[in-house]
């Protein structure tokens, strides 16, 4: 059987699986409080093609945010990262700061993001990529500290100026650490997300995003859930494209001894 | 050629500071291949390094055919430890990696047939062999066609045979290119096998004790003969001497 057919396996059981614990918590939950607490899947599922149209547009303006909010994130925080884990002086003096901001939930600042940027747009990207910015930060920095000095030296003695040595040796030598922690990643950054498009979206219609969606239809258990169900595809798309990104920029990690299965 | 005057290496600063090389002298006719020898942790990786203008001496001076060495030079390659292969480079863009960061446009293609790569271009370092991956090494610096080359015990962790395989493999490169070579390592047979003269170094901080000639080194069966065992016996004696 072909990896990609086993693999498409492995994904549809795991979907069977969740649609089979979802209908028996449905029941369980009917049946002991005697009113329907969860929708089903297929009520739910009734739900989504009633108001497909907009909840695809909800799902692709958050798909939208998301990736421009993570592709902001990769562009600052690689670079960052990188450097601050290969320059030991670098190191030195941002680590201490990087520590210190990097636990502080962004959603603890909802207050002070609003006031300094609005409503807008801005401001939902900001909360997402101010989680995911820290995530590929500290991912990059721990990687590049432990980069092998062999690769290292052998670029050198080739002549290498600084630019190269991050081009042959430090990004290459790291993409496949930070590729997972953005992986890892992805349901920090979709509880965000979620969390940036209700609190600060409440002026939006259904269409604005999965977030609003769900907090528009919030007394539509059936339609609200639709919303919710949006998001588990949501994360599991941009985990997914993260693996194909994975797969298709470090090749190497998935052939020879050492590769996968 | 190369010629090295009183080189002292010094690394850190203050009380930190540990000297590597101290007043080393030392002469490489071109054409010469000549083996690096000393106990371990002496400081002879820190010598070739400085040869290759990797680090800058603390004092002395290094000069390679005439030429005071102040950074990197494009006719002198190194060749690594375990050969420094980029795991996530193919085994041409490995070879190659110094013609590209030199901006050089040349292919590696006929170095790796030479060295009996063809067909494994396209392979990674991890579904190569130990001795395979010695060989890209090899290729990356031949790739430069370099006047000067410097070995840092390129045979290192191999298993005897491949490790014979190796050594034929650079004599025969230097027969037929006739680079100027420096060769660090802590194999006897070895230094004895691949070294016109032999260096013996000092504990650290390094500087030269004994310098062995080896007119035999590169006849034809040397390997077997008693003049080899004789040879490979005197080193032995020399570097027991020197508390290795």
């Amino acid at each position: 059987m072909s990896r990609t057919l086993r693999l498409s396996m492995h994904y549809l059981l795991a979907i069977a699986l969740v649609l089979l614990v979802w209908a028996a918590t449905s029941w369980l939950l009917e049946a002991t409080r005697g009113r329907e607490i969860l929708p089903t899947p297929w009520v739910t599922f009734a739900a989504a093609a009633a108001n497909f149209g907009t909840l695809a547009s909800a799902f692709g303006s958050s798909a939208l945010r998301f990736l421009i909010a993570l592709a902001v994130a990769f562009l600052l925080g690689l670079p960052l990262g990188l450097a601050v884990g290969f320059e030991s002086k670098l190191d030195r003096y941002l680590s201490p700061l990087i520590y210190l901001l990097y636990p502080m939930p962004p959603v603890a600042l909802l207050l002070f993001l609003y006031l300094a940027f609005g409503l807008g747009e801005v401001v939902r990207l900001v909360v997402v990529v101010m989680a995911l910015f820290f995530q590929v930060v500290v991912a990059a920095q721990g990687a590049a500290k432990y980069v092998v000095p062999s690769h290292v030296t052998a670029v050198r003695s080739a002549g290498a100026t600084r630019g190269q040595i991050y081009r042959h040796v430090v990004l290459p030598a790291t993409l496949p650490s930070v590729l997972t922690a953005a992986r890892v990643s992805v349901g920090l950054g979709i509880t965000m997300l979620y969390i940036a498009e209700t609190k600060l979206g409440l002026l939006l219609g259904p269409r604005a995003g999965l977030g609003r969606f769900i907090e528009y239809y919030t007394f539509r258990g059936d339609i609200s859930l639709a919303g919710v169900v949006g998001l588990a595809l949501l994360g599991l798309l941009f985990y997914a494209v993260l693996e194909l990104l994975e797969r298709f920029f470090c090749r190497w990690k998935f052939v020879g001894a050492r590769g996968g299965a | 050629m190369i010629e090295v005057d009183g080189l002292t290496l010094i690394y850190g600063r203050g009380g930190a500071a540990v000297p590597a090389v101290a007043g080393l002298s030392m002469k490489v006719d071109s054409y010469e291949l000549v083996s690096v020898v000393g106990p371990s942790g002496c400081g002879k990786t820190t010598l070739l390094f400085a040869l290759d203008g990797l680090l800058a001496p603390t004092a002395g001076r290094i000069r390679v055919h005439g030429e005071e060495v102040g950074s990197v030079r494009r006719d002198v390659a190194l060749i690594l430890q375990d050969a420094g292969l980029l795991p996530w480079k193919t085994v041409r863009a490995n070879a190659e990696l110094s013609l590209r960061i030199q901006g050089r446009k040349s292919s590696a293609g006929k170095v790796l047939a030479d060295l009996g790569l063809a067909g494994f271009e396209k392979r990674f370092p991890s579904e190569l062999s130990e001795g395979m991956k010695r060989r890209v090494g090899i290729a990356r610096a031949l790739a430069l066609q370099p006047r000067v080359m410097l070995m840092d015990e390129p045979t290192a962790n191999l298993d005897s045979i491949t490790r014979e395989h190796i050594q034929n493999l650079i004599l025969g490169l230097w027969w037929e290119m006739g680079f100027t070579g420096v060769l660090v390592t802590h194999d006897m047979e070895e230094a004895v096998f691949l070294g016109k003269r032999i260096l013996v170094l000092s504990a650290r901080p390094a500087r030269v004790v004994e310098v062995i000639d080896n007119p035999g080194m590169g006849e034809p069966g040397y390997r077997g003969t008693s003049e080899f065992v004789a040879q490979v016996a005197h080193l032995r004696q020399v570097l027991g001497g020197n508390g290795s």
